[in-house]
């Protein structure tokens, strides 16, 4: 019994409304479709699987069974690089063709085993960090695998340390790659370039026209915009966890921990430790340690013993030196520290120099100044040493923590000059994310005061108070910057009134009629507009004057990237409810203006209609109310500015209620506000609002001055 | 019972359909690699044994490098290590040192002599210098101007041109650097050389012609593209420029489009600039109309391109793709289009439309490259008021500035420090400094002691710090950046002021609403005088006001700085001469960094006092004064001064409401 209950309950459920011998005959009849269905799919493809099931097993393979290529001894090697390669001469930007997402796409030739004539190989047939490098790119957006599409071609031959390969060979496997093309869009990366005696700056493999990403670019070698300067990676950075280190000043004011530093510098340095005694901590190799503790991870100062890296954390400033190489894996290790790096390396590119700002996170001392290096710091206020140490974490975390994140910020690079109107900016590329959460840029940041011949454009919003309407026309027409009347007819039910029966007036009246009876029609950017100023208002504000009216463009012109408004509203956070409420009471603060009177910028039409966060827009129809609230919130969110409210508080005949056509101002209606402002601020996050004190009034406004003289007399006015 | 089998037939059902699926889907995953399910692509393959792989740099290696020291640099290159000894630059930075000229002088090589002589970093002596300039002029064809005595090997030198004259190459540059208008990319040394921009003929030594653009949004009608012509004019292109690309071989329907004379500029929303090298005079014309240059592929170096990041103002595209560039400018979000036309108008006003700021920019340029970690910092360079405006010597912290308040996130502190100058009557303020003390706003008061009489020994008690600084007599002194300025805000006031202390609360609050401009109480006007075809201001109420009083005005304490360090010292005093002079070049000095007028609030004693104190006399201001202001526009190059009609009140302010509700009612009495 008790089973047929639950199956009463559970049946219908299932498929409702059958009987059950119908139920099993339908399950039944539809699996034996289903199965056919499946059985036809499956004879038909069976003939591919035979072939294609061997190169599913590809991801099963070992790097030890890769083919192997033999290079004829006479195989062609390809020109040293050319010096004098740009983007615009040596890069075919024709294979990056039409590309909607401004993406180029990067292809990875295949791994092979390159082996001379006599089979001796060419290199290692690929290091752990370029498996991650190509491994990375391959998971990226960037990655295709159709080479006819291919904008950028990765060769899977490992570069990074030229040591590691035979140069000549080298470049003769490079130059048989099927797409090589003396080397157009391909991209080598390379990290220790040059090898003794004289270790040249970049790669010495011919490669002809080939980027090159190289790490210790100095400027004689470094093609501008055209190589792409990386870090040499760390392999500490994974291996070490260090926890960020809040900035502040640290135990030692300078540190070097580089052990192979030429005799002459370590002299220097040294100096200075004695100059400066404690806050100078000069380290060296361990000489005397034990079997089993690795010398990479320790380092030494007379009989001192500390851990390395961990013990970069306790400086501020770190020496970052040349070596035999320009570029320096220590650099890696010193930003993962949060320590400033010093770096001492005449003509040195530093990483990703395209892009990032080292100025910000590094100082750079020439190394014949290495003497004076301790009074060239000194001179840094503590306040921006505070912030080049957080720079230089941000970097790390960023650009040179993995070697995903160095493969992807030098395809972005090469990226950005491809489709330079799709760059990332340089507040991208630098700003930390605490810096870009907390700033504001405003989009009219230009100091700049339009000309008062511009005029503007009244936008009245209607629905069917067609006698209001007419007296506000009317009213509006006698401003004289008045450019354009836009009726915005908000009523799908009802015709606008004959043409005949507008009332004359001096400027041209355009009527359109929307599609739906939505609040944010009032803020769509119609074509109509040509003025930058829009003066919202209401059908029912018939109280403003005109001299009211062109004072408030006059103030507008003066702060266009404000509202500029008559009747001012404040925000209060209510400490019984803790939430904010909306307040409408005679208050000395504003934060708010009524846009059922209000100047703005037409801008804020387009950022209202198509940019407006989450689903205010949405929430604003579905409630018909509060859609000056959500414009209040969307222009101090982007300027970060107050309001301008201007002009003495009249008696409105209930600002709030046109919204809402009869709608009396009751306390509902005040409580739907305060819930509008609790709702807007967590859609953005914050409460971008901003109070002030002050409002606008004419320079003489109630001076003791004779009246007929003022510009604008008639303000305030009952 | 019937339930239970039921029951079971679904559980049959639900197992036979488990196991088809598992046996099917793989097989068909295999069956099909290339079909609709399985179309992501394969990547590079996950190695069996890719943890065995080895490091590229065995450990040991990569901290252990081979020693080595140094090489030379090859010869003939140089960057700025290598060929530019720093330390002839003391510690005072930069000093510059002109080579005097042989030779006839062209109008233009006057005006860059002029503005180099009126840079603070002009020096008279080559002792003195670390830098030394030579201006290479453009001869006829194959002569070259001689070196010059002191030349040695050309080191710390910079050789300068304003056109990319083909003399400077032929002769041995040796160590020197080469600024030069629009160097190719090719010569180009990025960090040692300095590109410029190419000038017209007649470019105004200062000032110069503001920015076209008088609206921030493109207007509705006007074109989206113009086209650089080679023969100097643009060419405006109908409003589907897809039919046309820059080519200029534009066979049918071209649809309707006009052709601009030379020297005109455009009106468009993009500038399509060809790259090549006489277009150089285009990029600038663009730039002044507020047309986004778009330019394909240039050779040369886009001007001051080591500081600029042109990235925000202008597109670099690559001619070889048009129709991608075309659907990129045609799709591009107004939000971009908007920022970008605003940064045109903001470099070419802050570094190119005169040659003053040319050459005052070389050299600040050159200051940063040896100021090294105290440089300005990019921000400064590249928003307004721009890096001539935004001293380093002041701070290298943006958040010390006025300017950038809002792109950081930060506030200026919320506190204000009082100055008050006291000149020759020599009577302590008393009551003002009881008024302005009883700010809960005020952090100390500085007392600017000026007078002949020595200061009473003894000073009121007041709630907060009170310091007495000796004056030096001269009116710009109370625009010295004072060390004791603890605070952001400046109270600035004179002895005889007179401020309630509910007036000062009011525009401190203000002002931190618009820190960098001035908040006062009193203010003037100045107007264009038809009849003696010159300016004059009037102290006269009026229905507008272009300057406040700096005997009573709140700002930020940077403006001290800028006053000292950047005004010409001929501009200083004339201030000292007439000290109405002070208020009004004060007052240019914050307009010409702001483009915006200053903020007036009330003031409740101004029918007592409605002549400025500073004026003795008559209404108007005396004709000495008078012409001061004439003396000031023609420093600055033009008139700098901007009006405004509104002043900002309490929000309350003589509100038909009880007074009790109100916050500042002691403002309304009269």
């Amino acid at each position: 019994m008790c089973a047929s209950v639950k199956y009463n309950i559970r049946g219908p459920a299932l498929i409702p409304r059958m009987k059950t011998k119908h139920r099993i005959y339908y399950v039944s009849l539809f699996s034996i479709v289903l199965l056919g269905l499946i059985a036809t799919g499956m004879f038909q493809f069976w003939p591919h699987s035979i072939e294609s099931s061997s190169d599913w097993s590809v991801e099963k393979r070992s790097v030890r069974d890769v083919p192997v290529v033999r290079l004829p001894a006479d195989s062609p090697v390809p020109e040293r690089g050319d010096l004098s390669c740009r983007m615009h001469t040596c890069f075919d930007v024709y294979r990056c063709g039409f590309n909607p997402k401004n993406k180029i796409k990067v292809y990875i030739y295949s791994l092979k085993k390159y082996v001379d004539e006599l089979g001796v190989p060419v290199s290692n047939t690929i290091s752990r960090e370029y498996n991650e490098l190509l491994t990375a790119i391959s998971d990226s957006d960037y990655y295709t695998d159709d080479i006819s599409r291919a904008c950028l071609f990765v060769p899977s031959i490992d570069v990074l340390n030229q040591n590691t390969l035979r140069i000549k060979e080298t470049a003769q496997a490079l130059a048989q790659l099927s797409r090589w093309d003396r080397g157009t869009n391909h991209v080598l990366f390379n990290m220790l370039p040059g090898g003794p005696p004289d270790y040249n700056t970049a790669l010495d493999v011919p490669r002809d026209r080939a980027l090159l990403a190289g790490g210790g670019f100095s400027t004689w070698t470094y093609r501008q915009g055209y190589d792409v300067s990386i870090p040499v990676y760390s392999p500490l950075s994974a291996e070490v966890d260090l926890p960020e280190k809040g900035p502040g000043p640290r135990r030692y004011f300078l540190l070097s921990s580089q052990m192979a530093i030429h005799p002459e510098y370590r002299e220097d340095l040294e100096a200075l430790q004695a100059r400066h005694g404690e806050s100078v901590l000069v380290l060296d190799k361990c000489s005397n340690l034990s079997e089993g503790v690795r010398s990479v991870r320790t380092r030494c100062h007379k009989h001192q013993v500390f851990d390395y890296p961990q013990v970069l954390q306790e400086a501020t400033f770190c020496v970052v030196l040349r070596g035999a190489r320009l570029g320096q894996a220590v650099l890696s290790d010193v930003l993962h520290a949060g320590c400033v790096p010093v770096v001492i390396a005449d003509s040195y590119v530093l990483p990703f120099s395209e892009v990032l700002d080292w100025k910000r996170a590094s100082v750079v001392v020439p190394e014949e100044k290495m003497s004076e290096v301790y009074s060239i710091l000194q001179s840094i206020p503590q306040r921006q040493i505070e912030e080049m140490q957080r720079q230089a974490r941000w970097f790390w975390e960023a650009y040179f923590q993995s070697i995903k994140a160095i493969a992807l910020a030098t395809l972005q690079i090469i990226n950005d000059r491809i489709y330079p109107y799709a760059a990332l900016s340089y507040e991208e590329w630098n700003d930390p994310p605490t810096v870009k959460w907390g700033s504001v840029s405003n989009p009219l940041f230009l100091p700049l005061i339009p000309p008062q011949s511009q005029g503007f454009t009244a936008i009245v919003l209607t629905y069917d108070r067609v006698e209001s309407l007419f007296r506000v026309i009317t009213e509006v027409s006698k401003v004289p910057s008045l450019s354009k009347l836009l009726v915005v007819w908000n009523n799908q039910n009802k015709n606008p009134p004959e043409e005949s029966l507008w009332p004359k007036i001096r400027v041209p009246l355009k009527v359109v009629r929307t599609a739906e009876n939505k609040l944010s029609n009032r803020f769509f950017p119609y074509d109509e507009i040509e003025t930058e100023a829009v003066l919202a208002i209401d059908d029912d504000i018939i109280m403003l004057t005109s001299d009211e009216l062109q004072f408030g463009y006059e103030v507008w012109r003066e702060f266009p990237d404000r509202l500029v408004g008559y009747p001012g509203r404040l925000h209060l956070w209510d400490h019984e409810m803790n939430k904010w409420k909306y307040e409408s009471e005679w208050t000395n603060e504003v934060s708010m203006v009524l846009t059922g009177a209000a100047f703005y910028h037409k801008y804020f039409n387009y950022l209202y209609t198509y940019k407006m966060p989450g689903d205010i827009k949405n929430w604003v129809d579905a409630h018909m109310n509060c859609e000056d609230i959500a414009m209040n919130f969307l222009v101090a969110n982007v300027t970060g500015k107050a309001v301008i409210k201007v002009t003495p508080r009249k008696k409105f005949k209930c600002p709030e209620c046109t919204a809402i056509d009869g709608l009396s101002l009751d306390q509902t209606h005040m409580v739907e506000r305060s819930e509008c402002i609790n709702k807007f601020a967590s859609v953005f996050g914050t409460m971008p609002l901003k109070v002030v004190e002050h409002r606008a009034d004419p320079v003489l406004y109630k001076d003791d001055f004779p009246e007929k003289l003022k510009s604008f007399p008639n303000i305030g006015s009952l | 019972m019937q339930s239970w089998r039921r029951k079971s037939l679904w559980l049959a059902l639900s197992a036979s359909w488990l196991l088809v699926l598992l046996r099917v889907f793989p097989l068909l995953r295999l069956a099909v690699p290339g079909g609709p399910w399985a179309s992501a692509p394969q990547g590079w393959p996950r190695w069996l044994d890719a943890e065995l792989l080895q490091s590229f740099s065995p450990p040991g290696e990569l901290p252990e490098d081979a020693l080595q020291l140094p090489h030379a640099p090859r010869g003939g290159s140089c960057n700025w290590e290598a060929c530019f000894d720093v330390s002839k630059c003391g510690a005072g930075g930069l000093k510059v040192f002109v080579h005097p000229v042989a030779g006839p002088l062209s109008a233009a090589h006057r005006r860059i002599l002029a503005s180099i002589e009126s840079s603070r970093y002009h020096s008279a002596s080559p002792d003195e210098a670390c830098l030394l300039l030579f201006l290479s002029l453009e001869v006829p064809a194959g002569e070259c101007s001689p070196l010059p005595q002191q030349w040695n090997g050309g080191r710390n030198h910079l050789v300068l041109g304003l056109h990319p004259a083909p003399c400077p190459q032929n002769f041995q540059l040796g160590q020197a650097m080469v600024a030069k208008a629009s160097p190719t990319v090719d010569t180009f040394r990025p960090g040692f050389d300095v590109a410029l921009p190419l000038l017209p003929e007649a470019h105004p030594l200062r000032g110069g012609a503001p920015g076209q653009l008088r609206q921030h949004s493109p207007h509705p009608g006007v074109p989206l593209l113009a086209l650089a012509e080679e023969r100097g004019g643009w060419r405006t292109a109908g409003t589907d420029p897809s039919v046309c690309p820059w080519d200029g071989r534009c066979e049918q329907d071209r649809g309707p489009e006009k052709t601009h004379p030379e020297g005109a500029l455009p009106n468009a929303t993009f500038c399509l600039i060809p790259g090549h090298h006489p277009d150089a005079l285009h990029f600038l014309q663009a730039l002044q109309a507020g047309c986004i240059p778009v330019l394909l592929s240039p050779r040369w170096e886009l001007p001051f391109s080591e500081v600029i990041d042109w990235t925000k103002a202008a597109i670099v595209a690559d001619k070889r793709l048009p129709l991608q560039v075309l659907a990129a400018l045609q799709e591009m979000p107004p939000t971009r289009v908007l920022a970008l036309r605003q940064q045109t108008q903001f470099l070419w006003d802050a570094y190119f439309s005169s040659v003053e700021k040319v050459v005052h920019t070389t050299l600040e340029i050159i200051q940063d490259r040896i100021f090294g970690a105290s440089a300005h910092p990019s921000l400064l360079w590249n928003s307004p008021p721009g890096a001539l405006l935004a001293l380093p010597i002041f701070s290298t912290s943006p958040s010390d500035f006025p300017f950038y308040y809002l792109q950081l996130g930060s506030h200026p502190v919320g506190r204000f420090s009082a100055l008050i100058w006291v000149g020759a009557p020599g009577q302590p303020p008393l009551k003002l400094i009881q008024a302005v003390a009883g700010s809960q706003h005020c952090a100390q008061i500085l007392v600017l002691w000026s007078s002949e009489k020595p200061p009473p020994p003894r000073w009121p008690e007041t709630a907060v710090p009170l310091t007495v600084m000796d004056g030096q007599r001269k009116v710009s002194d109370r625009f010295v950046p004072h060390r004791a300025i603890s605070t952001d805000a400046i109270l600035s006031l004179d002895a005889h002021s007179s401020l309630t202390t509910s007036e000062v609360d009011f525009a401190f609050l203000v002002w931190q609403s618009f820190p960098e401009r001035m908040v006062g109480f009193l203010t003037w006007n100045h107007f264009w005088d038809e009849a003696q075809g010159s300016w004059g201001y009037t102290a006269e109420r009026a229905n507008e006001f272009s300057m406040v009083l700096t005997s009573a005005a709140f700002y930020h304490r940077y403006y001290h700085t800028l006053f000292t360090h950047t005004l010409p010292k001929a501009l200083r005093t004339l201030a000292d001469e007439a000290p109405t002079c002070v208020d009004i070049l004060m007052n240019f000095l914050v307009a010409a960094v702001t483009k915006l007028p200053p903020i007036k609030v009330p003031y409740g004693k101004q029918h007592l006092e409605a002549r400025p104190p500073l004026v003795p006399g008559g209404r108007e201001p005396p004709p000495a004064a008078r012409d001061c202001i004439n003396q000031m526009a023609a420093g600055f190059g033009y008139m700098p001064l901007v009006s405004s009609r509104l002043r900002l009140d309490p929000v309350l302010f003589k509100d038909p409401v009880s007074v009790l509700r109100k916050k500042y009612r002691s403002l309304e009495k009269p």
